[in-house]
């Protein structure tokens, strides 16, 4: 994945942004939307699996530096 | 299939030898740097948050609460997700003032020691039902395996044997600068083999009692109610609730504060584990639901909290209950390793060391580690006391959670400490007390009661049911609205005290503390004899040593902003050792501050600009942009190419910029901060004094510098200090000098002049050649006569004529040879002469020259009139001016000049009646290679040359002009020069 030089304020853009989305699928009426139709048990895991690939993603784009 | 007790001991004990031998070779240095680093395994020994709770109790959890389960790993998720913003900030506190544990970020953030000793004490009583839960977890999967009751003495051995573990791997260094990489080693490989055993009871599920993806879709298919009974209670329980345990769990717990923060070695790691740690977790959980099923389909007879064991027990090879069995020993032993780890941390700062200091004589290391040992065993044996004495009437998750509703009273302190500088320290104390006592109401005490250890306690079910809250729900609301709401109403009632006020900057990424105060101690030997007494002489010695290393110092050093780094050094490296309070004590105690000593300008401006490039990535807004701005003020500053020195009102050195270290050989770090006396000679002496005198310029000043001659002008300023706000050093005035190196533009001006006068010896060469010809016609006529002539009287004539000839050849001659001799930079050889005798020879001079033979000179010079200065200058001068005035002057005018006294100075007045200077021409005249006169009849360099010479000579010159009228050259020129 493509690096870029670090910038702390789209990290920290992007971060919240990602802990939004969690807040989102997880924590807002979605969440039982999602659990009443309960498809597929694998549902959950992919929804988690989105918010870990968003941190990935922000990770790699944003955050490889030290403090 | 069941197994003997014996073999599965073995197995254990083996495996947990097996973990002692990779720690060791970690240790030891003979696992690869590389790896041992790699993010890999920091994210694995993250994994240690995943304990018997996780790797049995999940199941049991899942088909008591459903989707509930993930909560406690999706909570983490999210917690993770915001590394950046909550972790990154604690990583770099703990990094940066060598905090080890919760407690101690709290006793440095609130400056309090019954923080830490109510933290620490809470965190203990939160954490030894945890740690109990882990004994239990190990002797009931014995039980599930042997399928008999499990002997006592299993679990006292078990309890033996990570005390060895966490004593030779976890506490084989006390100051936290130094890593347990064995331990972080052993703890990721034990969270890698959970991985794999629950992954491979999860395929044993799937493969072993469904047949495959399609088998259990299929059973999926007909019954329904698996799937439903999973979604029920997202819907239903208290979703947001534990996911917000799990949140404040991620990072707060102190097995997760210990591996998060306190063994992490790169914070690079930190940023891998955003997004690894949670993909840990979900591959962890991804086996859940099939092992239910699998156990439900299969009818285990078993408590679902061991499907884990049962499955595999019931249909898969022999290998694999033993796996998982591997599993969850590794699941309870990382738990209570790093838990205890963490807990014997804060016990021993935050309650042996206040309530007991070792004696100065004792050394103190050696002391801090074996207490630190005897920690880790009595915590470990009071859990184990606790497993014995609880009612193993409770789930394991009921355990966990009630753990987890004990770190979340955290939450509210570690937001203020991390974002609100306004938080204070009666605001954390009365919060935590509040949210302390509504768990112990809610959670602990129904715990006790169903133990047997209480009867007849408080009953607040009914309080409860009517709220409409499930269990949970209540406890973890409650407890925090109380704390949150007496931690805000704390903070804005109980005030800040200066110190708090210190570390809330420190916390705040955004701010920066002022810069106040000066050391007391005058040099490293002072701080350690300061700290000899409470440290014992070899410990302070050894730390002093340790600070001056880190920080790159030499034991001389002597600055006060130097000094300042070192004493807050050693007490970051002390917090390390004996926890923030205590070091902070110590070093209050020991090295006072100096209350008297203003702070120097000099030292605030250098230890900011340290911490604004420290902290420049942090700067944000209009914060930014003044630092931008100050940038770019100081960029001015250095490239200037002139030398700039700033000094305070103490005569400190606050700027020496690049031009000033070229010129004087001195760097900036060594002069910055210096006493402008105290600067190597001869700056020391020259800066001080120009401070000092009255002056605010020196011109022409010569400093033979590496054997050879520089020329510099100085010239001051006064600073005065325009900030509004009363500082240390508000109201007096502040100095720049600024040094200006021309000893380049010296010697220019000097081959300039030397060519000026060559160019005027080539105008002179015609009338030279007339000159000396007529003598020598004359001499040879006189030569031609006597050669026939007898007559004594006309030969000692014409001898006499002969020799008054070549008197006149040999005057043209020397007054060539002086005038176009090269001269070097400014003022030449200082001597008293008649002045008549220099305007003589620079008439003779002009009367060589063609245009000078059709002009009438006319001077009027007392001989009585003597002066003190260049001969050679003056009558260049001279030359010049009556170049000037025969040029501009016609045939057979006259150009006059009147010498007479003036005061003290002599005055010299040049005449002539020729086309005068047009006025917009008059205010360049004396700039070089400006002339008047028609291209190649002018160099432009006469009377600028005479200008400098004059001004060398501290006189003035000035040209009053009318075109058409005439010119007048005045020079005053003072008689006797120093």
């Amino acid at each position: 994945m493509m690096t870029t030089p670090p910038d702390p304020e789209k990290l920290k853009e992007r971060t919240l942004l990602a802990f939004f989305l969690a807040l989102f699928l997880f924590a807002s009426p979605l969440t039982v939307t999602w659990a009443s139709s309960g498809d597929s048990w694998l549902l959950p895991y992919l929804f988690w699996l989105v918010i870990i690939v968003a941190g990935a993603w922000i990770h790699f784009r944003y955050g490889r530096h030290d403090l | 299939m069941t197994y003997d007790l014996e073999v599965l001991f073995g197995i254990s004990i083996a495996y947990l030898l097996l973990l002692f031998l990779i720690a060791y070779a970690t240790d030891s240095g003979r696992v690869p740097e590389r790896l041992v680093r790699h993010p890999m395994v920091y994210i694995l020994s993250l994994g240690v948050y995943a304990t018997s709770w996780s790797y049995y109790g999940s199941v049991g959890f899942a088909e008591r609460q459903g989707f509930l389960f993930l909560t406690i790993y999706l909570g983490v998720t999210i917690a993770f997700l915001l590394s950046p913003l909550l972790l990154r900030p604690i990583l770099r506190l703990t990094r940066e003032y060598q905090l080890t544990s919760l407690a101690d970020l709290f006793a440095f953030r609130y400056r309090s020691q019954s923080a830490g000793v109510i933290v620490t004490l809470f965190m203990l009583l939160g954490s030894l039902p945890y740690i109990a839960l882990q004994f239990r977890a190990v002797t009931e999967s014995l039980q599930v395996l042997t399928q008999e009751a499990t002997p006592q003495p299993i679990a006292l051995w078990f309890c033996i044997i990570l005390i060895l573990f966490a004593v030779l791997f976890g506490a084989r260094h006390i100051s936290p600068r130094e890593k347990h990489h064995g331990l972080v080693a052993a703890i990721a490989f034990e969270s890698f083999v959970k991985l794999v055993a629950l992954l491979m009871a999860g395929l044993f599920a799937v493969f072993g009692a469904f047949s495959g993806f399609s088998g259990l879709a299929e059973w999926l298919q007909q019954h329904p109610e698996a799937t439903q009974a999973l979604y029920k209670p997202v819907r239903e329980g208290p979703w947001l609730t534990l996911l917000f345990l799990a949140f404040a769990a991620a990072f707060l717990l102190p097995r997760q504060f210990h591996m998060a923060f306190t063994e992490n070695t790169s914070p690079r790691a930190l940023g891998a584990a955003a997004w690894g740690f949670p993909l840990f977790l979900l591959l962890l959980n991804l086996a859940i639901p099939p092992i239910l099923w699998g156990g439900q389909h299969l009818q285990l007879n078993m408590d679902p909290d061991y499907y884990v064991l049962g499955i595999t027990l019931a249909q898969g090879p022999k290998w694999l209950p033993v796996l998982t069995f591997l599993g969850g020993i590794s699941a309870s032993s990382a738990m209570v390793i790093v838990t205890t780890l963490a807990l014997s941390s804060m016990c021993l700062n935050h309650l042996v060391l206040p309530a007991s200091y070792p004696n100065p004589k004792v050394d103190i290391y050696h002391w801090l580690l074996w207490s630190r040992r005897l920690l880790i065993g009595v915590i470990i044996m009071g859990g184990y006391v606790f497993y014995q004495t609880l009612e193993h009437n409770q789930g394991l998750v009921q355990l966990g959670l009630i753990s987890f509703v004990a770190v979340a009273q955290f939450l509210p302190g570690i937001i203020g400490a991390l974002f609100w500088q306004r938080a204070s320290r009666p605001g954390f104390i009365l919060g935590l007390l509040g949210g302390i006592a509504v768990w112990v109401l809610t959670l602990l005490i129904p715990l006790l009661e169903t133990s047997g250890f209480i009867s007849n306690a408080m009953d607040l079910e009914n309080l409860r049911q009517h709220s409409g809250l499930s269990y949970w729900e209540f406890a973890t609301f409650w407890s925090l609205t109380i704390n949150g709401a007496l931690f805000v109403i704390g903070s804005l009632l109980g005030g800040q005290s200066e110190e708090e006020k210190i570390a809330a900057y420190a916390c705040h990424s955004d701010t920066m503390a002022p810069v106040s105060g000066v050391v007391a101690a005058r040099s490293p030997a002072q701080f350690t004899e300061g700290l000899a007494g409470i440290l014992g002489k070899r410990t302070a010695r050894k730390e002093v040593q340790q600070a001056l290393d880190d920080l790159g110092f030499s034991a001389d050093e002597s600055r006060p902003t130097e000094l300042r780094q070192l004493r807050e050094r050693i007490e970051r490296n002390l917090s390390g050792l004996v926890g923030p309070q205590m070091a902070h004590v110590i070093i209050s105690q020991r090295l006072e501050m100096d209350s008297l000593a203003k702070t120097a300008l000099a030292d605030s401006v250098r230890y900011m600009e340290q911490r604004l490039e420290a902290s420049r990535i942090q700067l944000r807004g209009l914060a930014a942009n003044l630092d931008n701005l100050r940038r770019f003020h100081r960029q001015i500053l250095l490239d200037l190419p002139l030398g700039v020195c700033a000094a305070d009102p103490e005569q400190n050195v606050v700027i020496w910029n690049p031009a000033m270290e070229e010129a004087s050989g001195i760097s900036s770090a060594d002069a910055t901060g210096c006493a402008l006396g105290d600067l190597p000679a001869p700056w020391g002496e020259l800066l001080r004094g120009f401070a000092l005198a009255q002056d605010e310029h020196i011109h022409n000043m010569e400093l033979e510098l590496y054997d050879r001659t520089r020329c510099f002008n100085l010239h001051k300023a006064k600073v005065l200090d325009t900030n509004p706000i009363p500082t240390d050093h508000g109201g007096r005035t502040s100095l720049v000098i600024l040094l200006e190196d021309f000893t380049n533009l010296s010697n220019l001006e000097a081959e300039l002049a030397h060519s000026d006068r060559l160019a005027s010896v080539g105008r002179l060469a015609a009338g030279v050649a007339h000159e000396i010809g007529n003598p020598v016609t004359g001499i040879a006529s006189l030569a031609q006569n006597l050669r026939d002539e007898d007559d004594p009287e006309v030969i000692r004539e014409s001898i006499e004529e002969i020799l008054n000839q070549t008197g006149r050849i040999s005057a043209i001659v020397r007054s060539l040879m002086s005038f176009s001799r090269s001269g070097d930079s400014g003022i030449g050889k200082m001597q008293e002469f008649p002045l008549h005798e220099v305007v003589d020879e620079a008439v003779r001079l002009m009367r060589l020259t063609p245009k000078g033979r059709q002009i009438e000179y006319l001077c009027n010079c007392p001989e009585h009139l003597r002066i003190r200065g260049d001969r050679q200058g003056l009558s260049q001068v001279l030359i010049n001016l009556f170049t000037n005035a025969s040029d501009a002057s016609g045939p057979g005018e006259r150009v006059e000049l009147i010498a007479m006294r003036n005061g003290e100075n002599v005055r010299l007045e040049i005449m002539d009646r020729g086309s005068g200077i047009p006025e917009n021409m008059q205010q360049y005249l004396f700039e070089p290679f400006y002339t008047t006169k028609a291209p190649g009849e002018g160099t432009g360099l006469g009377l600028a040359m005479a200008y400098k010479i004059i001004q060398d000579h501290q006189g003035t010159i000035e040209i009053d002009s009318e075109p058409g009228v005439g010119t007048r050259v005045i020079i005053d020129l003072p008689m006797n020069q120093p």
